[in-house]
């Protein structure tokens, strides 16, 4: 595996390097900044998760430890927790921006699990997911790309409360084993 | 609630706290405990690092230019990093270039940069072997926006080699590279070249003797270029580090 590039510029920005860092966002920005959208749900809002988190990413680029995860998997989880806690969500009938990844899973052909498996940290993940039975790696995926919350993702799949909260947990509880053997 | 015995339940909210299916309130209180219980903390870190690659799959979107200028005030308003090599000396006023001499002592020249308005103004001192750095011309170029001294440049006055220290490896950039520049006064930049990595000292081959390449140049600049340099011959990325060219003699 070759070394990813983005090691060395959050090594840099660690070391103060602004030239480092603007590259780091020009390659890095829009994909969180999808990431955040999609969560977040309000361009405004996500611009502002973006800033914060990029700020974030600058005092703290010394603490990425290259061992743990993939720049990008480090970035994404700042990202995606910040998103969580900005995002509030009036009307739980959320849009689906783009429908792709809900399709995806609704036809079970797991578009997104392709280009996870060509990630780093991803390809073990994405072999996991494929063990999970449809309906709790549906509820897991549409968890996390849209920020969903238990009862957000029970409407959006039309099924009980409690239903939908066992197959995220089973889906979870299995997903650590299997990657634990990994 | 206590967490720390119940391995099983910290195991499960710290997996929902990652997926994100718990919001505000639930949330909140989970943060509360997570910043008191190390074991939870750990557990949804690890948490976050098992799920956070599937944002690989989300669909990339631009966004506008404005976040980055944003981002870029925000961080110029913050004050020089702590830590690294310029932790004691995030302000300064005077530079102080030590040269050590071979036989000769010691050769000391004392720059005085405009003053800045900010508190505890300390020296920095460099050394550098007298032998590498010939005090005839002589450039330190700084981050424009942090005002850290980057680079010195120097060279002897019939010399046709340009000395180039860089203070701080990390100024290189993968995938690019740093060039310097010359500022004529009324002219457009005329490239020195490019500045070679992994090295902390190299010299850049100049057209002539400095006294003639470099004699009217009152400024250095360095920018970001794509590897290799300017394709066009005239700066195309932002100007990172500047500084005046100073004579001594």
């Amino acid at each position: 595996m070759g070394a990813d590039p983005l090691v060395a510029l959050l090594a840099a920005s660690a070391q103060g390097n602004r030239a480092a860092f603007e590259q780091l966002y020009r390659q890095t920005s829009a994909k969180l900044f999808g990431v955040a959208l999609r969560i977040v749900r309000q361009e405004d809002l996500a611009e502002e998760v973006l800033q914060d988190c990029y700020i974030r990413i600058w005092n703290r680029a010394g603490d990425y430890r290259e061992g743990l995860a993939a720049p990008m998997t480090w970035m994404a989880s700042i990202v995606r927790n910040r998103s969580l806690d900005w995002v509030r969500r009036a009307n739980p009938e959320v849009i689906d921006v783009d429908g792709e990844i809900i399709e995806g899973v609704a036809s079970d052909t797991l578009g997104p699990l392709a280009d996870l498996e060509r990630s780093r940290d991803g390809a073990a993940l994405a072999r996991c997911l494929r063990e999970l039975e449809a309906k709790q790696r549906q509820a897991i995926l549409l968890a996390f790309h849209d920020g969903l919350s238990h009862s957000e993702l029970a409407a959006r799949l039309r099924q009980p409360l409690g239903t939908v909260k066992t197959w995220v947990r089973r889906g979870l509880a299995k997903l650590k084993t299997c990657l634990g053997q990994a | 609630m206590d967490l720390a015995r119940n391995a099983e339940l910290r195991e499960r909210l710290a997996a929902e706290f990652a997926l994100g299916t718990l919001r505000g309130r639930a949330r909140q209180r989970l943060r509360r405990w997570i910043a008191e219980e190390p074991a939870l903390a750990k557990a949804v870190r690890d948490w976050e690092l098992r799920l956070a690659p599937m944002a690989a799959a989300a669909v990339a979107v631009q966004p506008p230019a404005r976040v980055w200028r944003t981002i870029e005030e925000r961080l110029g308003r913050e004050r020089a990093r702590p830590g690294g090599i310029w932790a004691n000396l995030a302000f300064w006023r005077n530079l102080g270039l030590v040269a050590s001499g071979v036989a000769a002592g010691l050769i000391a020249a004392i720059i005085a940069a405009p003053p800045r308005p900010s508190p505890a103004p300390q020296p920095v001192v460099v050394r550098v072997p007298s032998n590498e750095m010939a005090a005839s011309y002589l450039a330190v170029l700084s981050d424009q926006k942090t005002q850290k001294p980057m680079l010195i440049v120097s060279a002897g006055r019939s010399s046709n080699e340009l000395w180039v220290k860089t203070l701080d490896p990390a100024i290189q950039v993968p995938d690019r590279s740093l060039e310097l520049w010359a500022l004529p006064p009324g002219q457009p930049p005329k490239s020195l070249g490019v500045i070679p990595r992994a090295e902390k000292m190299t010299a850049l081959k100049l057209v002539a003797a400095a006294d003639q390449a470099l004699g009217d140049v009152p400024a250095l600049a360095v920018s970001l270029e794509p590897s290799g340099g300017s394709p066009t011959g005239a700066p195309t990325g932002p100007v990172l580090y500047t500084g005046p060219f100073l004579k001594y003699w």
